[in-house]
């Protein structure tokens, strides 16, 4: 593991992460952006399934509203790993790096159960409730363990 | 069901206020200048910022240096900053045993990383 977090750091990307000044600027603002995506569309979708503007057909908004929340998280998955390169050992080492990814393979677990398994429109509304539920706290846990490593460490 | 999402996003919404008030900024938290002197013991250069780890007095330090450009435009050049190296340093303390640097000094040439601030 140390071995190839080692030979990471070693690559001419990590090294135009770790040098790059406007590079290192853009690819942390799309990062951002990413993050952007993927909670507002998560968020809207979320409170939908908690019950919120029921009137608004579910399939509808969630083949809308994944499609969104899906690629902002490939967005942020990219350009965080670019983030990554900048420091691997460092951020492979924080105990709030490790919860943040935890986090975040937990939300897409939950995703992934009720997409792979009945699909939005036909669960049970306790069913969505508690996939909301678990989607909207999972998420907004995990964006606040990766604003918190700036300010820990 | 509608009024438990108004309450949940209500006390969402004061769990990142009162997050956002106990950390105001990254960059400065309000502490008192200090200068420490040391030599240099580890040194991680690069984005986000640089870090130094100093020997003072027997202790352990951290010294938050500047990102690549920043320690550049200070007039620092590869290889000042160091194993081995002795410095002087001036800066915010912001943690137990960490300074954030606002200006250094390897024997008589001085680095201004901040010129804002100083």
């Amino acid at each position: 593991m140390e071995e190839l977090l080692t030979r990471l750091a070693e690559t001419s990307l990590a090294q135009w992460m770790r040098l790059s000044r406007w590079g290192y600027a853009i690819v942390n603002t799309l990062h951002v952006v990413g993050i952007s995506l993927l909670i507002g569309a998560i968020t809207a979708l979320d409170l939908r399934l908690l019950g919120w503007r029921r009137e608004l057909p579910l399939a509808a908004l969630g083949r809308l509203l994944q499609a969104v929340a899906i690629g902002g998280l490939l967005l942020a998955i990219t350009m965080g790993g670019l983030l990554f390169l900048a420091d691997p050992a460092g951020y492979a080492a924080m105990t709030l790096f490790q919860l943040k990814l935890g986090l975040i393979g937990l939300a897409v677990v939950n995703a992934m159960l009720i997409n792979l398994g009945p699909g939005l429109a036909n669960s049970s509304p306790r069913r969505l409730r508690i996939t909301g539920a678990l989607s909207l706290a999972l998420w907004l846990c995990a964006l606040a363990a990766g604003r918190f490593l700036a300010f820990v460490g | 069901m509608r009024r438990q999402v108004s309450w949940l996003v209500a006390a969402l919404g004061v769990l990142l206020l009162a997050c956002t008030s106990a950390q105001a900024h990254h960059g400065w938290v309000g502490g008192e200048t200090i200068e420490i002197s040391g030599t240099v013991t580890a040194v991680r250069l690069g984005n986000p910022h640089g870090e130094l780890t100093l020997e003072v007095e027997g202790e352990e330090w951290t010294v938050e240096v500047g990102q690549p450009w920043r320690n550049e435009r200070a007039g620092l050049e590869e290889g000042d900053l160091a194993e081995g190296v002795a410095i002087r340093a001036s800066g915010e303390h912001a943690g137990e045993r960490l300074l954030k640097a606002e200006q250094l000094w390897i024997g008589e040439a001085h680095f201004v990383l901040y010129p804002g601030r100083i």
